[in-house]
């Protein structure tokens, strides 16, 4: 059974007295394991896909299933539940908290969870180690390089340990070397934890590190290898 | 976690934070001044009306207090003013009279009270406005003790005698000497111009009204409970005798502290629009500048109710911290307008007004509901001010809030 399905899903904007298609019928099935990009071009419709897939938008038209929920017909409330216990999100600009430092960050989710501190902090612990981040906890934010920020934004994506982690762009601010080792680490959470990903990219190098590149141009499949 | 958050925001813009926060202080600190200083006033008010003539109640056959017949008198056992004593801090046994007052070459028509010196000073505070001389004795039976007004328009003073003329009960005219005792300035020009105090027997015997009473004046611990007291003795004493509490003997005291309510809500209320509307300003800022943030906060699973919730708790957090510090600075100044006050007499002259005096001093009354009021309402006030802009951030769609830079 798929993790992620989509039924004929369009996402219609309006701009102005016109309708912008940023996703035309699209059908797609992404099973829990697998590390896939949605490729294309800026405009093909990959960070719209992604947002529906995150139930942080809803289709105009079909449906999208998400490990069993059909994500256009839930309320606000329970889109919100479902972002929380079934998905990671990391940005492209890691949009950690500035008030929270990298740990209190990291254990975000968990707070929301209400899963106690003594948990919380073993998980953060577990994961800083997994990604490098130990002798940072009390850092904040602004105190970290870029790609230091951005995994501690892995580490709040995996915290929860969700179905699903969500990436837009997420090398996008980084530099190659930076990217190189990111996404290193996340095919290494994916082969040895099963972590299922879903990147949005145009970067030939993220590209280059997917097992399925989900190819879009002006909001439809274009290919799917 | 929402706290922490909350708290932290607060914080992110030091700058901002503080001028809003000052705002906050001062407003709620000069309101509980304010109101300190109101109650100062209006306690002074009272007391000039009540504890420098009437007493809190009044008990007299009835009708007496409208045309002060010198016939509506009356007389008490000891156990009728037993009844009296576990509920009043005093009562005063009165005759009253009113007569020519001849001093050296001057006379004036005054009004003569009849007392027992050391009852009445447990109801009136004539002893505390001594200009000269000395409060009346126990047993001094000749002596007067007379308005500062008074005392000038007859050219008197302390150990001067005067002649008093009236007439008695039974028709005759009757007329004895006083010794002036001493001179009271209360402020109140009818009572500095008119009144003179002297001993009870002296009256009754003057008037040819031996054992009788006009009235007797009562003080209570809490003299805006008066009426309710009122109303309690009327049940325990005879059907001739009425019980006037010092709102039916002066109405128009009773509009003035009816009016201080409503004088005290529209201060608290112009305050605390400026202030709520600097605080709504504010919050409404840290939203804006705060949009993308929210969004990821909802991205990873916040529900709106907790956005809403962390916004509040952000003015909740301010609100506490400003009343806080407001409260300490409100009391500290109201404390020190209580012990030192401001003397303004250099400048300004006492004014009466619906029976009271209001002196020329600013000084404060320090009261809990004076600092419960300011406190209550700005923390009212920063949860309504802050909704607006929870709401806002409540209502964002994740997907549009992320994409804002």
């Amino acid at each position: 059974m798929s993790l992620i399905e989509l039924k004929s899903v369009s996402k219609i904007y309006p701009l102005g007295n016109q309708q912008v298609v940023a996703v035309a019928n699209l059908s797609l099935k992404i099973k829990a394991g697998e590390f896939t990009v949605l490729a294309g071009p800026s405009g093909s419709g990959k960070t719209t896909l992604l947002n529906l897939i995150g139930c942080l938008d809803q289709p105009s038209e079909g449906e999208v299933w998400l490990d069993g929920h059909n994500v256009g017909k839930e309320e606000a409330k329970q889109l919100a539940k479902l972002r929380l216990n079934k998905i990671g999100f990391i940005f492209q600009s890691y949009n950690l908290i500035p008030v929270l430092t990298a740990a209190e960050n990291a254990e975000f989710t968990l707070m929301l969870l209400g899963i106690d501190k003594v948990k919380r902090r073993q998980r953060i612990v577990e994961l800083f180690a997994e990604l490098g981040l130990q002798g940072l906890e009390d850092r904040n934010p602004s105190d970290l390089s870029g790609g230091q920020q951005q995994r501690v934004a892995i580490a709040r994506a995996m915290a929860a340990q969700p179905a699903v982690i969500l990436a837009d762009e997420p090398t996008a601010s980084l530099d190659l070397q930076t990217s190189e080792d990111l996404l290193a680490l996340m095919q290494r959470l994916n082969e040895t934890q099963g972590v299922t990903f879903v990147f949005s990219s145009h970067d030939p190098l993220v590209i280059s590190h997917a097992r399925r590149v989900v190819s879009l141009r002006d909001g439809c499949l274009e290919s799917d290898r | 976690m929402l706290w922490r958050l909350a708290i932290r925001n607060i914080w992110r813009n030091r700058r901002r934070t503080l001028l809003t926060l000052s705002a906050m202080v001062v407003s709620s600190a000069l309101l509980i001044l304010c109101l300190g200083i109101f109650s100062g006033m209006l306690k002074d008010m009272l007391a000039s009306a009540t504890e420098q003539y009437f007493g809190h109640l009044e008990i007299s056959t009835k009708g007496y207090q409208e045309d002060r017949d010198m016939f509506a008198n009356f007389s008490v056992s000891d156990d009728f003013l037993l009844l009296l004593q576990p509920q009043v801090l005093g009562f005063s046994p009165r005759l009253r009279s009113f007569g020519l007052l001849s001093g050296q070459d001057k006379s004036s028509p005054v009004e003569l009270l009849g007392v027992e010196p050391e009852r009445e000073r447990q109801v009136t505070s004539l002893q505390d406005h001594l200009q000269a001389g000395s409060y009346l004795l126990a047993d001094d039976h000749e002596g007067a003790l007379i308005g500062a007004g008074l005392a000038r328009r007859l050219a008197v003073k302390p150990g001067d005698q005067l002649v008093f003329v009236t007439q008695a009960a039974d028709g005759s005219i009757g007329n004895d000497l006083l010794t002036v005792r001493g001179v009271f300035a209360t402020g109140d020009q009818g009572h500095d111009n008119g009144l003179v105090l002297v001993a009870l027997p002296w009256l009754q015997q003057l008037l040819v009204l031996p054992g009788r009473l006009h009235e007797i004046a009562v003080r209570i611990e809490h003299p805006l409970q008066a009426a309710a007291f009122a109303a309690q003795l009327r049940q325990k004493l005879p059907t001739t005798l009425e019980v006037l509490d010092w709102g039916e003997l002066l109405p128009e005291m009773r509009e003035v502290v009816a009016s201080y309510d409503v004088s005290r809500l529209i201060i608290v209320s112009i305050l605390y629009v400026a202030t709520g509307l600097g605080i709504l300003n504010t919050f409404f800022m840290s939203v804006m500048e705060r949009t993308r943030e929210f969004g990821v906060l909802m991205a990873v699973g916040m529900r709106p109710g907790q956005v809403r919730l962390m916004v509040l708790l952000e003015t909740l957090a301010m609100g506490l911290l400003a009343l806080l510090i407001g409260v300490v600075f409100g009391v500290l100044l109201s404390l020190y307008m209580a012990y030192v006050g401001i003397d303004l007499s250099g400048s300004l002259t006492p004014i009466t007004y619906a029976g009271g005096t209001i002196l020329p001093r600013l000084h404060a009354v320090l009261e809990v509901t004076n600092v419960l009021v300011p406190a209550a309402v700005l923390l009212l006030v920063c949860l309504l001010a802050g909704f607006l802009p929870a709401n806002r951030a409540a209502r964002m769609q994740p997907v549009v809030a992320i994409r804002e830079e």
